[in-house]
């Protein structure tokens, strides 16, 4: 597929930057759960913090495909850093961008253009925080353990139910200094480690309905578009973790020699490579197409669902058996591929599970 | 599935149970995120009598049957993958001294085994002779009364916890896989010691290490069998081992299967057909895989010929199941799946060794394949004579 030149220039940079700048540090990140927050810095610079953002905000306008390309070269080094951009992009920059009134873009959005905020999102729509209606605040009560950039310290977009009879619920972006929220890392999860998932818990925390970005309880047209453009997102680093992976292996395979040859020469390497370069093509026809479909203002949700269903799943296979390339040493924190498994566990449930994807694809297909 | 246990069977699958319950499951947590092998456990299973099940009646054991090993590793792999590795390790190290070694040898080493007084690790690998086990460069000179060992083994499981060592070295470098020979080596020899400890994504309870030989002395009564035939001890100890690895990666699945039912039950997700079809066959394939695991047990506890073949299928398809159950497990969860307190990222990170460790997968198929061949052969050759 041939990508165009603004794309291609973008596409050469970033794996440039990513090979020379994010390389150097991802392991001891991962090894610490620390984020890359000095890589955001440099991000932000290339623009690329503010991918969806208009110009005249002071964000780099890039189309969806250039925005996915991204994503790729990024997640081929580091998962975690693609997908602090891509959540602050589609999950927070979006919807208010989309949705917000002018005063909230103006507000949040030429900052987060710049990277001196980074956005985090929290779907709470599905678990255990409940909400109260208390004059014109609403009070939070409760915990979600899977917050995206939680731990970016910056403002998040939150899906919370206000309906106290399930009758739906509201997107609110709330600041990160309204007292009652605190939110704690999560060193405790497989992969993505320095992505910053998190916790957050709330405490009789009053949020004002100015930070309503939907009408009341009109959260779920809202989510779904944020999760159409964010699977988009999450395929092109689930695209970018399988190649990363099989690059590795390859490049490993070159130099290891067994029975007196490198195993590169053994057909069972072979189909393995020949296995995953094949899905990962498939997945980035999938995902390109998803992207240049929304580009060109068609319904991209079926293709979105299609993209990302198959990206988590090439991801995980694909992440697998890089590992069983490099046999033990594979298991082994010294090589990058054990990395590369742990992520595209996370990736392949972030937004839906594959379950849900294929429900979608389902629906999409009959009407 | 009834599979017909003695009243043997059934105490020993009680025991491991009660041990997995009531002893491993508190740990598990601590020594995972520590990456601490977990000694004292690992002596009170042996005054619980778990190291008797393999060593053979005569040498203070219970009759070191593969079936029995396969019921107590599934049970305790079921809790954790890493414990019941730390555990397991002890027979791949002594199964070469109760097949191959003199009954003066087995007289002085397994009773102390059969205890847990003794533990018994099993060093093979090396940094050049991964899937190509021959290629070991780690070297046994005979000098005088004594063989000289220099060499440094490498990923060796429980390597700075054992006391005894099987150990293979090349007695002669000329002659390749017919010149390595199996060492008793003790731990307090001189010359030994312990070199990187490796940092591995899973069965973290499990400690592995290089195990460094500079000039070390052993007294050449501990040389097993006869020189030049350690390639071969080897290849047959696997083949009796690779049911119990089978089963670690049974009782990783089992674990995840239940844990992953009782969430989505909990929820209520299991209405959904997609879900129902998920978990529909991973039950079907983990019971797939104890049937082909307990029949290959059988097959070699019966001393029946020709057990590569099997013995592989044993290793090959319950390691594939068990990662295969482990992510989809986490795929049904969806974001929670992933997370510690729900433990299926643990058992996925456990299950990933299942198919590289005593023979990645890659080389099961390889056995097979070559046993498949030469099966075909002998039939061709009988139709044309």
């Amino acid at each position: 597929m041939k990508l165009n030149q603004e794309c291609t220039l973008l596409q050469n940079e970033l794996r440039k930057f990513a090979q020379q700048v994010i390389l150097e540090k991802v392991d001891e990140l991962d090894e610490k759960c620390s984020l890359p927050f000095d890589n955001i810095k440099q991000l932000a610079e290339m623009g690329i913090l503010g991918a969806i953002i208009p110009e005249d905000m002071g964000g780099a306008a890039l189309d969806t495909m250039s925005s996915v390309v991204s994503l790729e070269e990024i997640s081929k080094v580091c998962a975690s850093t693609a997908l602090i951009i891509a959540v602050h992009n589609a999950f927070f920059a979006y919807p208010i961008l989309k949705f917000g009134n002018e005063e909230m873009k103006k507000k949040y959005l030429p900052k987060a253009a710049l990277g001196e905020i980074v956005g985090g999102f929290a779907d709470c729509s599905t678990n255990e925080v409940k909400v109260k209606k208390q004059g014109n605040d609403f009070i939070l009560n409760g915990t979600n353990p899977f917050v995206l950039n939680a731990q970016a310290n910056g403002p998040i977009v939150a899906f919370l139910p206000t309906s106290q009879e399930n009758e739906g619920f509201s997107a609110f972006v709330l600041d990160n200094d309204i007292p009652g929220i605190k939110r704690k890392g999560n060193a405790n999860i497989i992969g993505l480690k320095s992505a910053g998932i998190g916790e957050l818990v709330f405490e009789n925390c009053a949020v004002s309905q100015n930070a309503l970005i939907s009408a009341e309880n009109q959260g779920e047209a809202i989510l779904a578009e944020v999760q159409n453009l964010g699977r988009i997102f999450v395929s092109g680093i689930a695209l970018g973790i399988a190649q990363g992976a099989i690059d590795n292996a390859i490049k490993y395979a070159k130099e290891r020699v067994q029975f007196e040859q490198a195993i590169i020469n053994f057909g069972m390497v072979r189909e393995k490579i020949a296995d995953a370069i094949t899905r990962i093509e498939a997945t980035r026809l999938l995902t390109y197409d998803a992207a240049m479909k929304r580009d060109a203002n068609e319904n991209f949700s079926q293709a979105a669902s299609m993209a990302k269903y198959y990206a988590g799943q090439s991801a995980v296979e694909i992440t697998t058996q890089s590992i069983q390339i490099y046999g033990g040493y594979g298991y082994m924190k010294d090589y990058p591929v054990e990395r590369y498994f742990r992520d595209a566990q996370v990736i392949n449930v972030l937004c839906s599970t594959p379950v849900d994807e294929k429900e979608n694809i389902a629906k999409e297909t009959i009407g | 599935m009834e599979y017909f246990f003695s009243e043997k069977e059934k105490q020993l699958w009680q025991k491991a149970h009660d041990i997995a319950e009531n002893m491993v499951r508190p740990i598990r947590d601590e020594l995972d995120e520590k990456a601490e092998f977990p000694l004292e456990l690992i002596k009170e299973m042996g005054n619980q009598g778990m190291f008797k099940i393999i060593i053979p009646e005569e040498y203070g054991g219970t009759g070191a049957k593969i079936m029995d090993m396969c019921i107590a590793v599934e049970e305790i792999s079921r809790v954790c993958a890493g414990i019941a590795t730390a555990y397991s390790v002890g027979a791949l190290g002594s199964g070469p001294i109760v097949y191959y070694a003199s009954d003066e040898q087995k007289k002085k080493y397994l009773p102390k085994i059969a205890t847990g007084e003794q533990l018994c690790a099993f060093a093979l690998t090396e940094a050049q002779a991964g899937s190509d086990a021959a290629n070991i460069q780690t070297t046994a000179r005979k000098d005088g009364d004594y063989y000289i060992l220099n060499g440094v083994k490498q990923f060796i499981s429980n390597a700075s916890v054992s006391d005894v060592y099987t150990v293979l070295a090349s007695t002669d470098k000329t002659r390749g896989a017919r010149g390595i020979s199996a060492f008793i080596v003790e731990n307090n020899f001189p010359g030994i010691s312990f070199g990187k400890e490796e940092h591995k994504l899973g069965i973290r309870a499990s400690v592995t290490s290089e195990l460094v030989f500079e000039d070390c002395r052993v007294p050449k009564e501990n040389l097993m069998g006869k020189e030049g035939f350690g390639f071969i001890y080897t290849m047959r100890n696997f083949d009796q081992a690779r049911p119990g690895v089978g089963a670690i990666a049974l009782g990783i699945a089992q674990g995840a299967y239940e844990d992953a039912v009782d969430f989505l039950y909990k929820h209520d997700l299991l209405g959904n057909q997609y879900v129902q079809s998920k978990i529909a066959d991973m039950a079907t394939e983990i019971e797939a895989a104890r049937a082909l695991i307990y029949a290959s047990a059988r097959m070699i506890d019966s001393n029946a010929k020709g057990i590569s073949k099997v013995s592989s299928f044993s290793k090959l398809y319950p390691s594939d199941i068990a990662v295969k159950v482990c992510t989809e497990a986490i795929g049904l969860m969806g974001p929670y799946g992933t997370l510690k307190e729900h433990y299926l990222e643990k058992r996925l990170r456990d299950a990933k060794i299942t198919q590289i460790y005593e023979g990645t997968n890659e080389i099961q198929r390889v056995v097979i394949a070559l046993e498949i061949i030469r099966e075909t052969g002998i039939k061709h050759q009988k139709e044309q004579s």
